[in-house]
């Protein structure tokens, strides 16, 4: 599987391996399954990220559409995704430059010009 | 506060079991030049817009009362959303025009795969910050684009280059950022300029 | 486990993160630049760091450039009056070499091998908002604002009476080059620091950049002075033939190490200007949550006696032991507010007593304390190595009396 480009994949912290991903602006994120007796114990502002999640999107959105700051935002959703609560999707491509990614993102551009 | 609007819908996981991915451009340019229209015009969401807020320090310094007289500013962005494929959404982020706030432009423009900076003729220096940056300080190729307002061009492009300084590698386009299709040509252009600057990489 | 917040990875947020995660705290940094972004970027300082600096980073293991990076051995000081001519010239030891990494050499791998411990970094520009809502989450047991010169320090209160200016006092240009000839004076690696009254301060400090071993130019240029040319960004080319220049003119000694100097890489310049200011400590964010500034956010000094960095060490260090003295209590306001007022005490108030001084004339009993060290080499030894202990120079520096009664002391 590809990794974020900008990221040592693995990283061994706390006796278990997990892939820290960076969270940009325009990373996806969402709830693998949703359970909602955890939901019902989360703090306002978790919880409102979390329920949002239940629908892939990224992370600008989820912290516009909860009114949660940015910082606020990647902070809960580091925790939820460190207890595999949310996924952080992982970049499919190596770079934002990848020729396969730019020629798809040109395609789908030409089909609207 | 920190309700959220509504409940989720809609769900956008592709059942196939793959993991939709995204990818982003930035749109830059100073206040008014036409940047959240520009959004409007391609995406498939209402473009959301965000503030972010900073306390600014009192001026002049000299009458600083501790504690008080702190001032609050807002950093605005607005973005919007277009599904590509099953699998790839492109995001497209409109930052702030004025130099207000760098730290947040590089948030924005982190992994993006080109920036677009709009210019309004009539006001070409409200998009200065904008060019600079993108020239100094961000590694993110961008290309710059005349916002047409009213569906002419009032000015040669060539003057337009020398006005802002643009070197010649940066590609100046031209658009009514009303229009879905002349937007979505001049992300092509983003592209394309991508595609021929990293090539040599 | 006790949970600390760091905004801001430079010299201050990083040392102490690194600190904590040793001692055993879990330690989440905030960073507006990721290590590929700061190595890509323009430098931010010329960050000469001495001994009792270095030495912070030695005890926590941090002292990655030890071995590459060229020692500072001592300083060449020369005064140019009329601007041009050598009219007073110092040759001065350090006890123990200092050393400049380049901020962009150093932070982008602290914050690698902060991450590489177990500590979680995000990246981000943090907003006061982002403040308030990070401090109101009551996730963190403590949140320290390290974010140097940015927009966050705005949020911190200016300490009128520890804050003299309201107006920069010096015009800043950097350029890192290679190919800067040895210095005549002193052909060992040392640094050199010419003041020129009136127009302002010339420095070639021996430095480690990402292309290896460099110097760095740094010109500090008074206000509304001819040699004030640095108002605008300019092309790096550009702005080095013009460093270039002004030293050919006010200090030619150092202009003629210049003939074959290039700048190490595409964004080797900086310039800019900045007002000094101490600030206090703790700010209140509007849900109530409270935060500790350090380094650069809560004493900026001018440059010129380059003590930012070593500050931001030292207090880094500080701060570490506080933080682990406190054991479980509760970081309250009164506990910030004294962490900060022993550092004062102990060290920041020394190194601004002295930048602050250096930025006005020279007063008389100075002057003759720099004329003693052009002739006296333990004066002029004593005097560079205030650059490591700022605290030295009130027992014979600051005041025509401890003046006095140190010439008094070696003339015996
Ligand atoms: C021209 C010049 C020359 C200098 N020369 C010397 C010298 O020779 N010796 C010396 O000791 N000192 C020198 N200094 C001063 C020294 O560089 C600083 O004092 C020192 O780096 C301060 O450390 P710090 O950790 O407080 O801040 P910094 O090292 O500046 O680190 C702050 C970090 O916070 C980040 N940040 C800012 N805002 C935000 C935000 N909102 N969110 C997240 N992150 C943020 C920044 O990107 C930065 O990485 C010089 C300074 C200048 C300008
Ligand atoms: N006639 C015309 N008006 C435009 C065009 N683009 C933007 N505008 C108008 O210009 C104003 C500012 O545009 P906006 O997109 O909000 O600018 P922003 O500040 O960059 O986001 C709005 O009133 C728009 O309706 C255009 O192409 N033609
Ligand atoms: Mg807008």
């Amino acid at each position: 599987m590809a990794t974020h480009w900008k990221v040592r994949p693995y990283l061994l912290t706390g006796g278990r391996t997990h892939v820290r991903h960076r969270l940009l602006v325009h990373t996806l994120v969402s709830v693998p399954y949703y359970d909602a007796a955890f939901a019902g114990g989360l703090l306002p502002e978790a919880r409102g990220l979390y329920e949002q999640a239940r629908v892939t999107r990224s992370v600008a959105e989820l912290s516009a559409s909860c009114g949660v700051s940015l910082g606020v935002t990647r902070v809960i959703l580091g925790d939820l995704a460190a207890s595999d609560r949310v996924r952080i999707h992982p970049e499919t491509y190596d770079s934002p430059y990848d020729r396969n990614l730019l020629e798809r993102v040109r395609d789908g551009l030409l089909r609207l010009a | 506060m920190t309700a959220c609007s509504g409940s989720p819908e809609g769900e956008t996981v592709p059942t196939d079991g793959t993991v939709p991915t995204s990818a982003k451009i930035v749109v830059a340019g100073g206040f008014g030049v036409g940047k959240t229209t520009l959004v409007s015009a391609i995406s498939e969401i209402p473009p959301i817009n965000t503030e972010a807020w900073m306390t600014a320090a009192s001026e002049p310094v000299d009458h600083l009362d501790p504690g008080i007289d702190k001032r609050t500013t807002t950093v605005a962005m607005d973005f919007g959303r277009r599904a590509i494929a099953d699998d790839l959404v492109l995001y497209l982020f409109g930052t702030p025009g004025q130099a207000r706030f760098w730290p947040m432009w590089d948030d924005l423009c982190r992994g993006a795969m080109g920036a677009l900076v709009l210019v309004d003729t009539r006001r070409l220096d409200a998009s200065f910050a904008a060019v600079n940056y993108f020239e100094q300080d961000s590694d993110v190729p961008f290309a710059v684009c005349v916002n047409l307002f009213h569906g002419r061009q009032t000015h040669h492009l060539d003057d337009v280059r020398e006005a802002l300084s643009l070197s010649p590698e940066v590609p100046l386009l031209a658009a009514d950022v009303r229009e879905p299709g002349a937007v979505a040509r001049a992300l092509v252009g983003v592209v394309e300029h991508t595609m021929s600057s990293t090539a040599r990489q | 486990m006790r949970r600390i917040l760091i905004v801001g990875a430079g010299q201050c947020g990083l040392q102490l993160g690194l600190g904590l995660l040793a001692a055993g705290y879990e330690v989440t940094i905030m960073s507006a630049r990721t290590p590929e972004e700061i190595r890509a970027g323009w430098p931010t300082s010329t960050q000469a760091m001495f001994e009792q600096a270095l030495n912070t980073e030695r005890a926590q293991g941090l002292n990655l450039w030890d071995d590459p990076a060229p020692k500072i051995n001592g300083m060449h000081i020369a005064v140019a009056m009329p601007p041009g001519t050598m009219a007073m010239s110092i040759i001065a030891h350090l006890n123990s070499p200092g050393q400049s990494t380049d901020q962009r050499v150093k932070f982008p791998a602290w914050l690698e091998l902060f991450e590489e411990r177990g500590g979680t970094v995000i990246y981000q520009g943090v907003t006061t908002g982002d403040l308030d809502g990070l401090t109101a989450l009551l996730r963190y047991d403590l949140t320290i604002v390290a974010a140097g010169k940015g927009e966050l320090t705005a949020l911190f209160d200016r300490d009128v009476d520890r804050s003299p200016f309201t107006v920069p006092q010096r015009g800043l240009s950097v350029a890192y080059v290679h190919g800067l000839a040895p210095n005549p004076s002193y052909p060992e690696r040392s640094g050199a620091f010419n003041g020129i009254p009136g127009l302002g301060e010339m420095f070639a400090i021996p430095g480690y950049t990402l292309s290896g071993e460099c110097d760095i130019l740094f010109f500090e240029a008074v206000p509304g002075s001819p040699a004030d040319i640095w108002q605008k960004r300019l092309p790096p080319d550009e702005h080095l033939s013009l460093m270039v220049k002004q030293a050919r003119e006010y200090a030619p000694w150092l202009g003629e190490r210049c003939d074959n100097v290039e700048l190490t890489d595409g964004k080797a310049t900086l310039s800019g200007r900045y007002t000094p200011v101490v600030r206090r400590p703790v700010a209140q964010l509007p849900s109530g949550g409270l935060v500790l500034g350090a380094g650069d956010v809560v004493i900026s000094n001018d440059p010129v006696t380059g003590q930012g960095a070593n500050g931001a060490a030292k207090m880094a260090a500080a701060y570490l032991a506080a933080i682990v003295a406190h054991g479980d209590k509760p970081f309250d306001r009164e506990w910030m507010e004294r962490t900060f007022a022993d550092f004062w005490e102990t060290s920041g108030q020394w190194a601004t007593m002295w930048t602050n001084g250096m930025l006005g004339e020279m007063p008389e009993h100075a002057a003759r304390i720099l004329m003693k060290a052009t002739t006296h080499t333990p004066t002029a030894d004593r005097f560079v190595n205030g650059f490591s202990d700022p605290s030295d120079f009130q027992h014979f520096f600051f005041t025509p009396e401890a003046a006095d009664a140190y010439l008094a002391s070696i003339e015996e």
